[in-house]
Protein backbone atom coordinates (compact mmCIF):
# COMPACT_ATOMS: atom_id res chain seq x y z
CA UNK A 1 0.00 0.00 0.00
CA UNK A 2 2.90 2.33 0.78
CA UNK A 3 4.17 1.75 -2.75
CA UNK A 4 0.79 2.62 -4.30
CA UNK A 5 0.42 5.78 -2.24
CA UNK A 6 3.96 6.89 -3.00
CA UNK A 7 3.58 6.21 -6.72
CA UNK A 8 0.17 7.88 -6.87
CA UNK A 9 1.42 10.99 -5.10
CA UNK A 10 4.62 11.17 -7.14
CA UNK A 11 2.65 10.89 -10.34
CA UNK A 12 0.12 13.50 -9.23
CA UNK A 13 2.90 15.98 -8.46
CA UNK A 14 4.38 15.32 -11.88
CA UNK A 15 1.22 15.51 -13.94
CA UNK A 16 -1.40 17.63 -12.26
CA UNK A 17 -1.41 21.30 -13.28
CA UNK A 18 -2.81 24.32 -11.49
CA UNK A 19 -5.06 24.92 -14.47
CA UNK A 20 -6.65 21.50 -14.29
CA UNK A 21 -7.05 21.72 -10.52
CA UNK A 22 -8.51 25.23 -10.88
CA UNK A 23 -10.95 24.16 -13.59
CA UNK A 24 -12.04 21.26 -11.49
CA UNK A 25 -12.43 23.43 -8.39
CA UNK A 26 -14.55 25.95 -10.34
CA UNK A 27 -16.75 23.18 -11.77
CA UNK A 28 -17.41 21.71 -8.35
CA UNK A 29 -17.85 25.18 -6.88
CA UNK A 30 -20.59 26.03 -9.39
CA UNK A 31 -22.23 22.73 -8.63
CA UNK A 32 -22.05 23.57 -4.92
CA UNK A 33 -23.66 26.99 -5.52
CA UNK A 34 -26.60 25.31 -7.20
CA UNK A 35 -26.75 22.81 -4.39
CA UNK A 36 -26.97 25.64 -1.86
CA UNK A 37 -29.71 27.40 -3.82
CA UNK A 38 -31.65 24.17 -3.96
CA UNK A 39 -31.16 23.56 -0.26
CA UNK A 40 -32.43 27.03 0.60
CA UNK A 41 -35.40 26.81 -1.71
CA UNK A 42 -36.49 23.51 -0.30
CA UNK A 43 -36.00 24.94 3.17
CA UNK A 44 -38.35 27.86 2.34
CA UNK A 45 -40.70 25.42 0.71
CA UNK A 46 -40.93 23.09 3.66
CA UNK A 47 -41.35 26.02 6.07
CA UNK A 48 -44.25 27.30 4.01
CA UNK A 49 -45.78 23.92 3.52
CA UNK A 50 -45.79 23.22 7.20
CA UNK A 51 -47.67 26.47 7.80
CA UNK A 52 -50.21 26.09 5.01
CA UNK A 53 -53.76 26.55 6.26
CA UNK A 54 -57.11 26.71 4.48
CA UNK A 55 -59.23 29.58 5.71
CA UNK A 56 -62.89 28.79 5.22
CA UNK A 57 -65.35 31.74 5.25
CA UNK A 58 -68.83 30.94 6.52
CA UNK A 59 -72.19 32.62 5.81
CA UNK A 60 -73.18 35.18 8.40
CA UNK A 61 -76.57 33.73 9.30
CA UNK A 62 -75.22 30.42 10.58
CA UNK A 63 -75.50 29.87 14.33
CA UNK A 64 -74.24 27.43 16.97
CA UNK A 65 -75.78 24.16 15.78
CA UNK A 66 -75.23 24.91 12.09
CA UNK A 67 -71.60 25.81 12.73
CA UNK A 68 -71.08 22.62 14.73
CA UNK A 69 -72.55 20.51 11.93
CA UNK A 70 -70.43 22.26 9.31
CA UNK A 71 -67.30 21.76 11.39
CA UNK A 72 -68.08 18.04 11.58
CA UNK A 73 -68.61 17.90 7.81
CA UNK A 74 -65.21 19.52 7.20
CA UNK A 75 -63.53 17.22 9.71
CA UNK A 76 -64.95 14.19 7.95
CA UNK A 77 -63.16 15.06 4.70
CA UNK A 78 -60.23 12.73 4.19
CA UNK A 79 -56.83 14.37 4.75
CA UNK A 80 -58.10 17.03 7.14
CA UNK A 81 -55.96 17.19 10.26
CA UNK A 82 -57.56 19.84 12.45
CA UNK A 83 -60.42 22.32 12.19
CA UNK A 84 -60.41 25.43 14.39
CA UNK A 85 -63.39 27.75 14.65
CA UNK A 86 -62.52 31.46 14.61
CA UNK A 87 -65.50 33.68 15.36
CA UNK A 88 -65.86 36.98 13.54
CA UNK A 89 -64.97 38.81 16.81
CA UNK A 90 -61.86 36.79 17.25
CA UNK A 91 -61.02 37.44 13.61
CA UNK A 92 -61.36 41.16 14.14
CA UNK A 93 -59.09 41.19 17.17
CA UNK A 94 -56.52 39.16 15.20
CA UNK A 95 -56.75 41.71 12.41
CA UNK A 96 -56.31 44.56 14.87
CA UNK A 97 -53.21 42.82 16.22
CA UNK A 98 -51.82 42.41 12.71
CA UNK A 99 -52.47 46.04 11.86
CA UNK A 100 -50.67 47.20 14.98
CA UNK A 101 -50.38 50.99 14.87
CA UNK A 102 -53.11 51.22 12.25
CA UNK A 103 -55.59 49.36 14.47
CA UNK A 104 -57.70 52.53 14.48
CA UNK A 105 -58.96 51.53 11.04
CA UNK A 106 -61.01 48.78 12.67
CA UNK A 107 -62.83 51.33 14.79
CA UNK A 108 -63.56 53.49 11.75
CA UNK A 109 -65.36 50.56 10.10
CA UNK A 110 -67.94 50.67 12.87
CA UNK A 111 -69.42 47.21 12.52
CA UNK A 112 -67.42 44.02 12.14
CA UNK A 113 -67.15 43.26 8.40
CA UNK A 114 -65.52 39.84 8.87
CA UNK A 115 -67.35 36.54 8.52
CA UNK A 116 -66.97 33.58 10.88
CA UNK A 117 -64.16 31.32 9.71
CA UNK A 118 -62.71 27.85 10.13
CA UNK A 119 -58.95 27.42 9.97
CA UNK A 120 -58.29 24.01 8.45
CA UNK A 121 -55.00 22.20 8.71
CA UNK A 122 -54.31 19.27 6.39
CA UNK A 123 -51.99 16.32 6.80
CA UNK A 124 -50.32 16.65 3.40
CA UNK A 125 -49.68 20.09 1.86
CA UNK A 126 -49.98 18.62 -1.65
CA UNK A 127 -53.63 17.78 -1.08
CA UNK A 128 -54.48 21.37 -0.06
CA UNK A 129 -56.06 22.46 -3.40
CA UNK A 130 -58.17 19.31 -3.55
CA UNK A 131 -59.45 19.59 0.03
CA UNK A 132 -60.07 23.31 -0.42
CA UNK A 133 -62.27 22.66 -3.43
CA UNK A 134 -64.23 19.97 -1.60
CA UNK A 135 -64.81 22.34 1.31
CA UNK A 136 -65.97 25.10 -1.02
CA UNK A 137 -68.67 22.76 -2.35
CA UNK A 138 -70.23 22.38 1.13
CA UNK A 139 -73.33 24.46 1.94
CA UNK A 140 -73.05 27.80 3.80
CA UNK A 141 -69.49 28.42 2.59
CA UNK A 142 -68.78 31.76 0.98
CA UNK A 143 -65.19 31.12 0.08
CA UNK A 144 -61.87 29.42 0.82
CA UNK A 145 -58.37 30.82 0.80
CA UNK A 146 -55.07 29.00 1.09
CA UNK A 147 -52.72 31.29 -0.83
CA UNK A 148 -53.78 29.82 -4.16
CA UNK A 149 -51.12 30.11 -6.82
CA UNK A 150 -48.17 31.00 -4.59
CA UNK A 151 -47.59 27.51 -3.25
CA UNK A 152 -47.75 26.05 -6.76
CA UNK A 153 -45.29 28.64 -8.07
CA UNK A 154 -42.81 27.99 -5.30
CA UNK A 155 -43.11 24.27 -5.85
CA UNK A 156 -42.52 24.57 -9.59
CA UNK A 157 -39.57 26.92 -9.04
CA UNK A 158 -38.02 24.38 -6.69
CA UNK A 159 -38.59 21.63 -9.25
CA UNK A 160 -37.01 23.73 -11.97
CA UNK A 161 -33.92 24.44 -9.88
CA UNK A 162 -33.69 20.76 -8.96
CA UNK A 163 -33.78 19.71 -12.62
CA UNK A 164 -31.29 22.44 -13.54
CA UNK A 165 -28.99 21.25 -10.76
CA UNK A 166 -29.15 17.68 -12.00
CA UNK A 167 -28.45 18.74 -15.61
CA UNK A 168 -25.62 20.98 -14.48
CA UNK A 169 -24.29 18.24 -12.24
CA UNK A 170 -24.08 15.87 -15.20
CA UNK A 171 -22.26 18.46 -17.34
CA UNK A 172 -19.88 19.53 -14.60
CA UNK A 173 -19.16 16.00 -13.47
CA UNK A 174 -18.40 15.22 -17.10
CA UNK A 175 -15.90 18.06 -17.01
CA UNK A 176 -14.41 16.74 -13.78
CA UNK A 177 -14.12 13.26 -15.30
CA UNK A 178 -12.43 14.75 -18.33
CA UNK A 179 -9.92 16.66 -16.22
CA UNK A 180 -9.07 13.67 -14.05
CA UNK A 181 -8.97 11.46 -17.14
CA UNK A 182 -6.55 13.86 -18.77
CA UNK A 183 -4.26 13.93 -15.76
CA UNK A 184 -4.29 10.15 -15.64
CA UNK A 185 -3.60 10.04 -19.38
CA UNK A 186 -0.52 12.21 -18.90
CA UNK A 187 0.74 9.98 -16.17
CA UNK A 188 -0.05 6.96 -18.32
CA UNK A 189 2.12 8.37 -21.08
CA UNK A 190 4.95 9.22 -18.72
CA UNK A 191 4.79 5.76 -17.17
CA UNK A 192 4.16 3.77 -20.35
CA UNK A 193 7.57 2.11 -20.19
CA UNK A 194 7.17 1.22 -16.54
CA UNK A 195 3.76 -0.30 -17.19
CA UNK A 196 5.13 -2.33 -20.08
CA UNK A 197 7.81 -3.77 -17.81
CA UNK A 198 5.28 -4.41 -15.05
CA UNK A 199 3.11 -6.44 -17.42
CA UNK A 200 6.16 -8.21 -18.74
CA UNK A 201 7.37 -9.45 -15.35
CA UNK A 202 3.90 -10.46 -14.17
CA UNK A 203 2.39 -7.62 -12.13
CA UNK A 204 -1.35 -8.10 -11.71
CA UNK A 205 -3.79 -5.67 -13.31
CA UNK A 206 -4.84 -4.38 -9.92
CA UNK A 207 -1.24 -3.75 -8.95
CA UNK A 208 -0.79 -1.68 -12.11
CA UNK A 209 -4.07 0.17 -11.65
CA UNK A 210 -3.78 1.15 -7.98
CA UNK A 211 -1.39 4.09 -8.39
CA UNK A 212 -3.68 5.53 -11.09
CA UNK A 213 -6.76 5.15 -8.91
CA UNK A 214 -4.91 6.85 -6.08
CA UNK A 215 -3.80 9.60 -8.42
CA UNK A 216 -7.41 10.14 -9.51
CA UNK A 217 -8.44 10.17 -5.87
CA UNK A 218 -5.79 12.75 -4.96
CA UNK A 219 -6.69 15.01 -7.90
CA UNK A 220 -10.39 14.66 -7.05
CA UNK A 221 -9.71 15.39 -3.40
CA UNK A 222 -7.52 18.44 -4.05
CA UNK A 223 -9.91 20.00 -6.58
CA UNK A 224 -13.04 19.40 -4.57
CA UNK A 225 -11.49 20.41 -1.23
CA UNK A 226 -10.47 23.71 -2.76
CA UNK A 227 -14.00 24.34 -3.97
CA UNK A 228 -15.60 22.98 -0.78
CA UNK A 229 -13.60 25.37 1.40
CA UNK A 230 -14.26 28.34 -0.94
CA UNK A 231 -17.96 27.55 -1.04
CA UNK A 232 -18.20 27.38 2.73
CA UNK A 233 -16.32 30.66 3.25
CA UNK A 234 -18.27 32.49 0.53
CA UNK A 235 -21.61 31.26 1.85
CA UNK A 236 -20.82 32.32 5.41
CA UNK A 237 -19.83 35.76 4.14
CA UNK A 238 -23.02 35.99 2.07
CA UNK A 239 -25.39 35.08 4.89
CA UNK A 240 -23.79 37.52 7.30
CA UNK A 241 -24.24 40.30 4.70
CA UNK A 242 -27.74 39.17 3.78
CA UNK A 243 -28.65 39.01 7.47
CA UNK A 244 -28.01 42.76 7.66
CA UNK A 245 -29.64 43.74 4.37
CA UNK A 246 -32.63 41.42 4.17
CA UNK A 247 -33.17 39.58 7.47
CA UNK A 248 -36.69 38.45 6.43
CA UNK A 249 -35.39 35.96 3.82
CA UNK A 250 -35.46 32.55 5.52
CA UNK A 251 -32.04 31.30 4.41
CA UNK A 252 -30.19 28.45 6.10
CA UNK A 253 -27.85 29.92 8.67
CA UNK A 254 -26.86 26.80 10.60
CA UNK A 255 -23.36 25.49 9.99
CA UNK A 256 -24.14 21.78 9.89
CA UNK A 257 -26.17 21.46 6.65
CA UNK A 258 -23.78 23.70 4.70
CA UNK A 259 -20.74 21.86 6.03
CA UNK A 260 -22.44 18.59 5.10
CA UNK A 261 -22.95 19.82 1.54
CA UNK A 262 -19.30 20.89 1.28
CA UNK A 263 -18.13 17.57 2.70
CA UNK A 264 -20.46 15.85 0.23
CA UNK A 265 -18.83 17.73 -2.63
CA UNK A 266 -15.39 16.61 -1.48
CA UNK A 267 -16.65 13.03 -1.29
CA UNK A 268 -18.12 13.38 -4.75
CA UNK A 269 -14.84 14.78 -6.09
CA UNK A 270 -12.90 11.84 -4.65
CA UNK A 271 -15.37 9.31 -6.04
CA UNK A 272 -15.35 10.92 -9.47
CA UNK A 273 -11.55 10.98 -9.38
CA UNK A 274 -11.29 7.27 -8.63
CA UNK A 275 -13.99 6.46 -11.16
CA UNK A 276 -12.44 8.56 -13.94
CA UNK A 277 -8.99 7.18 -13.16
CA UNK A 278 -10.31 3.62 -13.21
CA UNK A 279 -12.31 3.98 -16.42
CA UNK A 280 -9.45 5.67 -18.21
CA UNK A 281 -6.72 3.27 -17.16
CA UNK A 282 -8.91 0.26 -17.90
CA UNK A 283 -9.66 1.59 -21.37
CA UNK A 284 -6.11 2.52 -22.25
CA UNK A 285 -4.22 -0.35 -20.72
CA UNK A 286 -6.44 -3.03 -22.19
CA UNK A 287 -6.01 -4.96 -19.01
CA UNK B 1 7.86 -32.41 -21.05
CA UNK B 2 7.65 -28.71 -20.23
CA UNK B 3 6.32 -27.03 -23.35
CA UNK B 4 4.13 -28.47 -26.06
CA UNK B 5 2.74 -26.78 -29.15
CA UNK B 6 -0.14 -28.77 -30.52
CA UNK B 7 -1.23 -27.86 -34.07
CA UNK B 8 -0.73 -24.17 -33.37
CA UNK B 9 -1.74 -21.67 -36.04
CA UNK B 10 -1.62 -17.94 -35.58
CA UNK B 11 -3.14 -15.66 -38.19
CA UNK B 12 -2.95 -11.95 -37.38
CA UNK B 13 -5.91 -9.62 -38.03
CA UNK B 14 -3.98 -8.21 -40.99
CA UNK B 15 -4.11 -11.66 -42.58
CA UNK B 16 -0.40 -12.36 -42.07
CA UNK B 17 0.37 -15.86 -40.87
CA UNK B 18 2.61 -15.96 -37.79
CA UNK B 19 2.64 -19.72 -37.35
CA UNK B 20 1.00 -22.48 -39.31
CA UNK B 21 0.10 -25.85 -37.82
CA UNK B 22 3.14 -26.03 -35.57
CA UNK B 23 3.71 -29.17 -33.48
CA UNK B 24 6.69 -29.40 -31.18
CA UNK B 25 7.76 -30.01 -27.61
CA UNK B 26 10.58 -28.70 -25.45
CA UNK B 27 11.76 -30.49 -22.33
CA UNK B 28 12.68 -29.06 -18.98
CA UNK B 29 16.21 -27.63 -18.89
CA UNK B 30 16.68 -27.56 -22.67
CA UNK B 31 18.49 -24.80 -24.52
CA UNK B 32 16.78 -24.14 -27.86
CA UNK B 33 17.72 -21.77 -30.67
CA UNK B 34 14.87 -20.51 -32.85
CA UNK B 35 16.25 -19.55 -36.24
CA UNK B 36 14.84 -18.47 -39.56
CA UNK B 37 14.47 -15.36 -41.67
CA UNK B 38 12.65 -12.26 -40.47
CA UNK B 39 8.90 -12.86 -40.44
CA UNK B 40 9.35 -16.63 -40.15
CA UNK B 41 7.35 -16.74 -36.90
CA UNK B 42 10.07 -16.71 -34.21
CA UNK B 43 8.61 -13.82 -32.23
CA UNK B 44 5.09 -15.23 -32.62
CA UNK B 45 6.39 -18.49 -31.13
CA UNK B 46 7.77 -16.63 -28.09
CA UNK B 47 4.78 -14.34 -27.62
CA UNK B 48 2.44 -17.33 -27.51
CA UNK B 49 4.39 -18.62 -24.52
CA UNK B 50 3.92 -15.39 -22.54
CA UNK B 51 0.27 -15.18 -23.60
CA UNK B 52 0.93 -11.82 -25.21
CA UNK B 53 -1.06 -13.25 -28.11
CA UNK B 54 -3.48 -16.13 -28.45
CA UNK B 55 -3.33 -18.73 -31.22
CA UNK B 56 -6.02 -18.76 -33.87
CA UNK B 57 -6.08 -22.56 -33.57
CA UNK B 58 -4.38 -25.19 -31.48
CA UNK B 59 -3.05 -25.45 -27.94
CA UNK B 60 0.07 -24.30 -26.14
CA UNK B 61 0.79 -26.39 -23.07
CA UNK B 62 3.11 -25.45 -20.25
CA UNK B 63 3.66 -28.14 -17.63
CA UNK B 64 0.60 -29.91 -19.04
CA UNK B 65 -1.59 -26.84 -18.69
CA UNK B 66 -3.21 -25.27 -21.74
CA UNK B 67 -2.14 -21.65 -21.37
CA UNK B 68 -4.39 -20.48 -24.18
CA UNK B 69 -7.34 -21.26 -21.93
CA UNK B 70 -6.25 -19.62 -18.69
CA UNK B 71 -8.23 -16.66 -17.39
CA UNK B 72 -6.81 -13.16 -18.01
CA UNK B 73 -6.30 -12.75 -14.26
CA UNK B 74 -3.95 -15.76 -14.31
CA UNK B 75 -1.73 -14.35 -17.05
CA UNK B 76 0.45 -12.29 -14.64
CA UNK B 77 1.22 -15.48 -12.69
CA UNK B 78 2.17 -17.24 -15.92
CA UNK B 79 4.57 -14.39 -16.70
CA UNK B 80 6.32 -14.88 -13.38
CA UNK B 81 7.34 -18.35 -14.56
CA UNK B 82 7.92 -17.50 -18.23
CA UNK B 83 10.11 -14.40 -18.46
CA UNK B 84 11.37 -12.70 -21.60
CA UNK B 85 14.35 -10.55 -22.57
CA UNK B 86 14.63 -8.35 -25.65
CA UNK B 87 17.03 -6.86 -28.11
CA UNK B 88 16.31 -3.36 -26.72
CA UNK B 89 16.66 -4.41 -23.04
CA UNK B 90 13.56 -2.44 -21.86
CA UNK B 91 15.29 -1.09 -18.76
CA UNK B 92 13.81 1.84 -16.85
CA UNK B 93 16.20 4.76 -17.33
CA UNK B 94 15.32 6.55 -14.09
CA UNK B 95 16.12 3.55 -11.91
CA UNK B 96 19.50 2.19 -10.90
CA UNK B 97 20.64 -1.28 -11.90
CA UNK B 98 19.64 -2.56 -8.47
CA UNK B 99 16.22 -0.89 -8.61
CA UNK B 100 15.54 -2.15 -12.12
CA UNK B 101 16.02 -5.71 -10.92
CA UNK B 102 14.24 -5.14 -7.59
CA UNK B 103 11.31 -3.66 -9.54
CA UNK B 104 10.43 -7.08 -10.95
CA UNK B 105 10.15 -8.47 -7.41
CA UNK B 106 8.38 -5.47 -5.97
CA UNK B 107 5.63 -5.38 -8.59
CA UNK B 108 5.05 -9.10 -8.17
CA UNK B 109 4.51 -8.46 -4.46
CA UNK B 110 7.55 -10.31 -3.12
CA UNK B 111 8.02 -9.61 0.60
CA UNK B 112 10.31 -6.61 1.04
CA UNK B 113 12.78 -8.40 3.31
CA UNK B 114 13.51 -11.06 0.65
CA UNK B 115 14.15 -8.60 -2.17
CA UNK B 116 17.70 -7.50 -1.27
CA UNK B 117 19.23 -10.97 -1.16
CA UNK B 118 17.47 -12.11 -4.35
CA UNK B 119 18.54 -9.03 -6.32
CA UNK B 120 22.17 -9.37 -5.21
CA UNK B 121 22.17 -13.05 -6.15
CA UNK B 122 20.78 -12.27 -9.63
CA UNK B 123 23.27 -9.43 -10.20
CA UNK B 124 26.09 -11.75 -9.19
CA UNK B 125 24.89 -14.48 -11.53
CA UNK B 126 25.04 -12.13 -14.52
CA UNK B 127 28.31 -10.58 -13.27
CA UNK B 128 27.21 -7.00 -12.79
CA UNK B 129 27.04 -6.67 -9.01
CA UNK B 130 29.75 -3.98 -8.98
CA UNK B 131 27.55 -1.63 -11.00
CA UNK B 132 24.42 -1.95 -8.89
CA UNK B 133 24.18 1.75 -8.15
CA UNK B 134 24.68 2.94 -11.73
CA UNK B 135 21.96 4.01 -14.13
CA UNK B 136 21.31 2.19 -17.43
CA UNK B 137 22.65 5.04 -19.58
CA UNK B 138 25.99 4.76 -17.77
CA UNK B 139 26.37 1.15 -18.91
CA UNK B 140 27.46 -0.45 -22.18
CA UNK B 141 24.96 -2.42 -24.30
CA UNK B 142 26.27 -5.72 -23.02
CA UNK B 143 26.00 -4.58 -19.42
CA UNK B 144 22.46 -3.37 -20.00
CA UNK B 145 21.52 -6.76 -21.41
CA UNK B 146 22.99 -8.40 -18.32
CA UNK B 147 20.77 -6.22 -16.16
CA UNK B 148 17.74 -7.18 -18.22
CA UNK B 149 18.68 -10.86 -17.83
CA UNK B 150 19.06 -10.36 -14.08
CA UNK B 151 15.59 -8.79 -13.98
CA UNK B 152 14.17 -11.72 -15.95
CA UNK B 153 15.67 -14.46 -13.79
CA UNK B 154 15.31 -12.80 -10.40
CA UNK B 155 11.99 -14.48 -9.58
CA UNK B 156 13.51 -17.85 -10.58
CA UNK B 157 11.32 -18.48 -13.65
CA UNK B 158 10.99 -21.92 -15.23
CA UNK B 159 11.46 -20.63 -18.76
CA UNK B 160 13.57 -17.77 -20.09
CA UNK B 161 12.66 -16.51 -23.55
CA UNK B 162 15.22 -14.38 -25.35
CA UNK B 163 14.12 -12.47 -28.43
CA UNK B 164 17.34 -11.75 -30.35
CA UNK B 165 19.18 -10.77 -27.16
CA UNK B 166 22.47 -10.18 -28.98
CA UNK B 167 20.91 -8.32 -31.90
CA UNK B 168 22.27 -4.95 -30.77
CA UNK B 169 25.62 -6.15 -29.50
CA UNK B 170 29.06 -6.70 -31.03
CA UNK B 171 30.43 -10.23 -31.29
CA UNK B 172 32.59 -10.14 -28.20
CA UNK B 173 29.78 -8.80 -26.02
CA UNK B 174 27.40 -11.30 -27.57
CA UNK B 175 29.63 -14.13 -26.36
CA UNK B 176 29.54 -12.67 -22.86
CA UNK B 177 25.75 -12.67 -22.96
CA UNK B 178 25.71 -16.25 -24.29
CA UNK B 179 27.94 -17.29 -21.44
CA UNK B 180 25.44 -15.82 -18.98
CA UNK B 181 22.50 -17.53 -20.70
CA UNK B 182 24.27 -20.88 -20.69
CA UNK B 183 25.06 -20.47 -17.01
CA UNK B 184 21.41 -19.82 -16.30
CA UNK B 185 20.45 -22.85 -18.39
CA UNK B 186 22.88 -25.02 -16.39
CA UNK B 187 20.99 -24.05 -13.23
CA UNK B 188 17.91 -25.73 -14.70
CA UNK B 189 16.08 -22.90 -16.44
CA UNK B 190 14.79 -23.74 -19.91
CA UNK B 191 16.08 -21.17 -22.40
CA UNK B 192 14.52 -20.50 -25.80
CA UNK B 193 16.41 -17.95 -27.84
CA UNK B 194 15.57 -16.53 -31.24
CA UNK B 195 18.60 -15.33 -33.15
CA UNK B 196 20.09 -14.39 -36.48
CA UNK B 197 23.60 -14.93 -35.21
CA UNK B 198 24.85 -17.97 -37.14
CA UNK B 199 28.20 -18.08 -35.39
CA UNK B 200 26.73 -18.42 -31.95
CA UNK B 201 24.33 -21.15 -33.04
CA UNK B 202 27.03 -23.06 -34.88
CA UNK B 203 29.56 -22.94 -32.07
CA UNK B 204 27.24 -23.81 -29.21
CA UNK B 205 25.66 -26.83 -30.95
CA UNK B 206 22.36 -26.79 -29.08
CA UNK B 207 18.94 -27.84 -30.29
CA UNK B 208 17.90 -25.74 -33.32
CA UNK B 209 14.31 -25.22 -34.47
CA UNK B 210 14.16 -23.51 -37.85
CA UNK B 211 11.01 -21.69 -38.87
CA UNK B 212 10.09 -20.51 -42.33
CA UNK B 213 6.78 -18.93 -43.30
CA UNK B 214 5.33 -19.95 -39.95
CA UNK B 215 6.22 -23.65 -40.30
CA UNK B 216 8.88 -25.70 -38.58
CA UNK B 217 11.17 -26.75 -41.43
CA UNK B 218 13.93 -28.26 -39.30
CA UNK B 219 14.41 -29.45 -35.73
CA UNK B 220 17.96 -30.70 -35.02
CA UNK B 221 19.13 -31.91 -31.67
CA UNK B 222 22.66 -30.50 -31.97
CA UNK B 223 22.04 -28.23 -34.90
CA UNK B 224 23.68 -25.40 -36.75
CA UNK B 225 22.27 -22.18 -38.14
CA UNK B 226 21.71 -23.27 -41.75
CA UNK B 227 20.77 -26.70 -43.01
CA UNK B 228 23.79 -29.06 -43.45
CA UNK B 229 24.01 -28.42 -47.21
CA UNK B 230 24.31 -24.67 -46.91
CA UNK B 231 26.54 -24.76 -43.84
CA UNK B 232 29.26 -22.25 -44.47
CA UNK B 233 29.69 -20.26 -41.29
CA UNK B 234 32.98 -18.88 -40.12
CA UNK B 235 33.81 -19.91 -36.59
CA UNK B 236 35.28 -17.34 -34.24
CA UNK B 237 39.00 -17.29 -34.04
Amino acid sequence: MRYFLAEGWKSTKRNVSLISLGTMAVSIFVLGVFGLILMNLSNVNSNLRSSIEIRVYVEDNLTGQGLGALKQQIESIEGVHRVTYVSKEEGLSRLAKQLGEKAGLVDILGENPLPDTFDVRVFNADSTPDIASRISNLPHIIGVNYGQGFTEKLLSATRFIAVATVVLAVILLGAVMFIVGNTVRLSLVSRAQEIEVMKLVGATDWFIMWPFLIEGMIVGFLGSSLSGICLYVVYRACISRLGLVAPFIPIITETAPVARLCAGLVGLGVLMGVFAGGVFIKKHLEI
Amino acid sequence: MLIRFYDVTKVYPSGATGLFSVNTFIGKGEFVFLVGPSGAGKTTFLKLLTREILPTRGQVLLNGRNITRIRPTEVPYLRRTVRMIFQDFKLLPNKTVYDNVAFALMVTEKPRRQIGALVNEALKLVGIESKAEMYPDELSGGEQQRVSIARAIVGDPTVLLADEPTGNLDMETSWDIMEVLLRINKRGTTVIMSTHNATIVDVLKQRVIELDNGRIVRDDEKGVYEGEAEYNAVLPG
